[in-house]
């Protein structure tokens, strides 16, 4: 039994049910994301794993139709609680892209800002956050010399990591990441798994990924999604990454980690 | 992991409705804004609505069906049926002529035309629509008139056995014909437009697996992209025949306004069209005159709108894509 | 070796490019004789150009193309050449008819240009004035009030329903969009009936600037609201995402990235509003009461606008009147033209333009 040794439930889903209008794509999800570590989600393309991980911030609802059920709990609040302003989930929850998109009316240092000034708070010392911010993204060094120049004028790697810099100067709880690597070289995709582990010693981090290297590289536990011939995406196995992909329990499990389908 | 059998999941109502106060305040003013455009609209008809009533009233349906407009009498008999058909003629002879025009123009834009010479012609369809009407009405009245006179004349003189092109009076300035070929010029860009959208959005595919066929350039043309574009060239000649309908101030230059029915004399100095009729008359109606052109503004406003709404619908259709 | 693959590059099979000697010239002749034959015919026997357009030379040009065309490709050489024929008529015929406009426009309309004409205004002013005396000095400052009010009160309106349609999820948004799209075709004439029987005949207000203002505002209102609707639709859903992630409120999330993203295609959209009103008439000369003399207060009393000039001098009919009318008339097409071009200098931003997909 893969049975995880949780230091500190730091978010949980609880039963979560996924609808896109009548259609049910997702079904009683529950998984649990200890504190400061990383956890990788993976499936088969039309699993849910995005539609689950846009749930975890509130995300999800911006799509018109769409439902859900259950809940998600910060440090043990429903972030989906009577009161809860969606706009406040979202600042402790953040979000990377699939797509770099950089602010394109924006410098390389606004779009580091921008979080802050989007959500109507204060920018103090900004020259110092927009440097640990990039530091903490690793690309300063590659940046540093350019900082009023367009966002668009960067690489689509170093976009990426703009991106994850700018989630990173709203000093987010917890980092969702859905696929942010898919678009871009391995050179980059190095250097982002860099940032990964390092920034995961602040923050709790989420990644989809499709890229069973990537998710045995960087992340502690493993959930695998899987939707089957028309039934709604579920967890099929979730448990520390060691396990899931050298000892998995369900036959299914072993199929795809070992690329028999999907 | 067998699923188990349980109770249908509760679902949760999620925040569709901003909270935020700022959001509220933004939402606010755009939606009053959007709803501002349904007032306005309501507004329109109802102002005209209440002038045009004693009109309505006192004529009935004759107003429409009558063709009478006399002024001699108390009170003064107000038909504008002439006027209706005059400006149903025009559109129609405008959309007969501007149709080929605008076929030819979007098919050389998107098909036929190197780029620079795609991206002239654009230019100058785009330029004739940014023309306003009142210079060109000024144009037909001193330089195109006589030019199109001279067409009539031909026509009447050679085919001038038909009904269409006869000529009794030997009167040919003012006619319906000068007017329907300004309608066209007017609204050529608007069927253009429409129909180039429609080429542009076509599937490249399906036009390179007829030539593939063997299909060459005409008959990929007639059996592909015609039938393809249809709903959208319907929906556009719509759109410009509503536009025709609207037409006032060019046509109150070239054309000679009479309640004299004219069918299909196209070549007569004889003719009608409500927009300009209303332009002509308000300046010194009486007040009760002045009911029946707020009446014939009521006929003029629901009739474009339907056609405009029915255009739209189409053109909608038309383009799936467009969501 | 070398042989092989001069061989190979070489366009060999294709007959459409098939270039040589004798075909070369029965195209040039297709394409010369005809306009060449047709001009010949209509200046001995002294015909009017356009008849001579229209009766000689597009049959001509149709049985020399179409004869040509199927001598080189059989049927199919025969009915690609009829629609290329076609085709390039009725472009030629649109061009033709544009630039009619334009060159009559220019000509009479230059000849009236001077200083005089521009800088003052139309008092003590007769239909038979001599041209140096008098102009339209007052009008233009009329039409810029006018319009200019009129962009005031229309722009935030369309651009706020252009919000409206695509920031918000509102379920009546199709509805919107539709009437929108059919207020686009609203007669101008009935915009100014509107305003005439809303407010003239209603004693809320005199014919003055306002009222012609307030005429103007239902042509203006759904050509901002469109243009702004395309212009914010081409921001890339992807940055509100970026945004909304990040923790912004819907309105922050348009303030500071949907709308400088948008900027251009928002000015764009102003621009061909003033475009779509600047030469209205109708709607003016049911609602304005033109004078002949310099008012800045749109507010209250007379005032004059080009269109209303124009029209007037027109139907004066005298030949200085209708000399006036053309200079009006040049300087409306100016003014249109400089729009045209900021539009078309403006473009909008191309790199938030995503190419076209095609399905
Ligand atoms: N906006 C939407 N409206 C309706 N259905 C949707 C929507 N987004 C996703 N779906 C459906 O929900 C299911 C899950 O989609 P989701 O994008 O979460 O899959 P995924 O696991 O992220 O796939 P991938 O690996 O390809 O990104 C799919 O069947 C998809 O068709
Ligand atoms: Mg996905």
């Amino acid at each position: 039994m893969t049975q995880l040794i949780t230091p500190q439930a730091h978010l949980r889903s609880e039963d979560i049910n996924v609808w896109f209008g009548e259609r049910h794509v997702l079904s009683d999800v529950n998984l649990t994301f200890p504190e400061n570590q990383v956890t990788a989600l993976i499936g088969p393309s039309g699993c849910g794993k995005s539609t689950f991980i846009r749930t975890l911030n509130r995300m999800h609802e911006l799509i018109p139709g769409a439902g859900l059920s259950g809940a998600v709990l910060l440090d043990g609040q429903d972030i989906y609680g009577d009161g809860v302003n969606p706009v406040d989930v979202r600042i402790k929850i953040g979000m990377v892209f699939q797509k770099p998109n950089p602010f394109p009316t924006m410098s390389i240092k606004e779009n580091i800002l921008s979080g802050l000034k989007l959500s109507g708070r204060k920018v103090t010392n900004a020259d110092e956050l927009v440097e640990t911010s990039l530091r903490r993204a690793s690309i300063w060094n590659e940046v540093k010399d350019r900082l009023n120049e367009p966002a668009i004028s960067l690489s689509g790697g170093q976009q990426q990591r703009l991106c994850i810099a700018r989630s990173l100067a709203m000093e987010p709880q917890v980092l969702l990441m859905d696929e942010p690597c898919s678009a871009l070289d391995p050179g980059s995709t190095r250097r982002i798994e860099e940032t990964i582990e390092e920034i995961s010693e602040s923050m709790t981090i989420v990644i989809v990924t499709h890229n069973m290297q990537q998710a045995q590289r960087v992340s502690q536990q493993t959930a695998f999604f899987l939707a089957e011939d028309g039934n709604p995406g579920t967890v099929v196995e979730f448990g520390a990454t060691e396990d899931v992909f050298n000892r998995p329990i369900d036959p299914r499990t072993n199929d795809y980690v070992n690329g028999h389908f999907g | 992991m067998p699923v188990e059998t349980k109770p249908a999941p509760q679902r949760r109502r999620l925040t569709v409705k901003p909270t935020l106060l700022g959001d509220r305040i933004f939402f606010g003013i755009t939606t009053g804004t959007a709803y501002f455009s349904i007032v306005l609209v309501v507004l329109v008809l109802i102002f005209l609505m209440i002038r045009a009533w004693p009109a309505f009233q006192h004529e009935g349906i004759g107003f429409i069906t009558g063709s009478k407009w006399d002024d001699s009498v108390q009170p003064m008999i107000m038909q504008i049926f002439p006027m209706l058909y005059g400006s149903i003629l025009l559109a129609i002879l405008g959309v007969i002529l501007a149709v080929p025009m605008a076929i030819a123009l979007a098919y050389l834009i998107e098909f036929l035309a190197p780029k620079p010479i795609a991206r002239v012609v654009t230019l100058l369809v785009d330029l004739l629509a940014a023309l306003p009407s009142v210079v060109i009405g000024l144009w037909g009245l001193f330089v195109f008139s006589p030019v199109a006179e001279g067409w009539a004349k031909l026509l009447n003189h050679y085919l001038g056995w038909l009904p269409l092109f006869a000529n009794t009076s030997g009167n040919f300035s003012r006619s319906p014909f000068i007017a329907g070929w300004i309608v066209a010029v007017m609204i050529v860009p608007i069927i253009t437009s429409v129909t180039r959208e429609i080429f542009s959005q076509m599937d490249r595919d399906l036009i390179n697996a007829a030539k593939a066929l063997g299909g060459s350039m005409a008959s990929t043309f007639t059996k592909v992209i015609l039938p393809t574009a249809s709903g959208g060239i319907v929906g556009g000649t719509l759109l410009g025949l509503g536009r025709a309908l609207g037409e006032t101030v060019a046509i109150f230059f070239v054309l000679n306004l009479s309640f004299d029915i004219n069918w299909a004399d196209l070549t007569e100095a004889r003719g009608g069209s409500i927009a300009s009729m209303i332009l002509g008359k308000l300046g010194n109606a009486s007040d009760y005159e002045r009911s029946g052109l707020m009446a014939a503004g009521v006929v003029l406003f629901i009739t474009t709108l339907l056609i405009n709404f029915l255009a739209g619908y189409i053109v909608n259709r038309a383009q799936p894509w467009r969501k | 070796m070398a042989q092989v693959i001069a061989a190979k590059t070489r366009p060999t099979s294709a007959p459409w490019k098939r270039r040589n000697s004798r075909n070369i010239l029965l195209v040039t002749l297709a394409s010369v004789l005809p306009a060449a034959v047709a001009a010949a015919v209509t200046v001995l026997l002294g015909l009017d150009g356009a008849i001579g357009l229209l009766v000689l030379f597009v049959p001509l040009q149709l049985i020399a193309s179409v004869g040509i065309g199927g001598y080189l490709f059989k049927k199919r050489g025969r009915q690609d050449a009829a629609l290329i024929v076609f085709t390039v008529f009725f472009t030629v015929l649109v061009a033709v008819l544009l630039s009619s406009v334009l060159v009559a426009v220019f000509e009479a309309g230059l000849r009236m240009m001077r200083w005089s004409f521009i800088s003052q205004n139309a008092t003590y002013i007769s239909p038979t004035t001599s041209l140096d005396y008098g102009g339209l000095g007052h009008a233009v400052l009329g039409s810029i009030l006018v319009v200019g009010f009129t962009t005031l009160v229309t722009v935030p309106l369309g651009i706020g329903v252009a919000i409206y349609l695509t920031e918000s999820r509102a379920s009546g948004r199709n509805f919107i969009r539709s009437l929108i799209q059919s207020m686009s075709g609203l007669p101008s004439v009935v915009s100014g009936l509107f305003i005439y029987s809303a407010m003239i005949v209603t004693h809320w207000s005199g014919q003055s600037g306002i009222t012609g203002s307030l005429a103007l505002m239902p042509l203006m209102l759904p050509t901002v609201a469109r243009v702004c609707e395309e212009a914010l639709r081409l921001v890339p859903t992807d940055l509100r995402s970026a945004a909304l992630g990040l923790g912004a409120p819907n309105y922050r999330m348009f303030l500071q990235v949907v709308l400088p993203a948008a900027k251009s295609g928002i000015v764009t959209a102003v621009l061909l509003g003033v475009a779509r009103i600047i030469g209205e008439t109708a709607p003016l000369l049911l609602t304005v009461n033109p004078s002949a003399g310099t008012n800045l207060n749109i507010f209250a009393g007379q005032i004059e606008t080009l269109p209303t000039y124009l029209f007037g001098n027109l139907s004066l009919s005298t030949d200085y009147s209708v000399q006036r009318a053309w200079g009006a008339a040049l300087i409306v097409l100016f003014l249109v033209l400089i729009i045209f071009t900021l539009t078309r200098a403006i473009g909008g931003n191309k790199q938030l333009k995503t190419p076209k997909k095609r399905k």
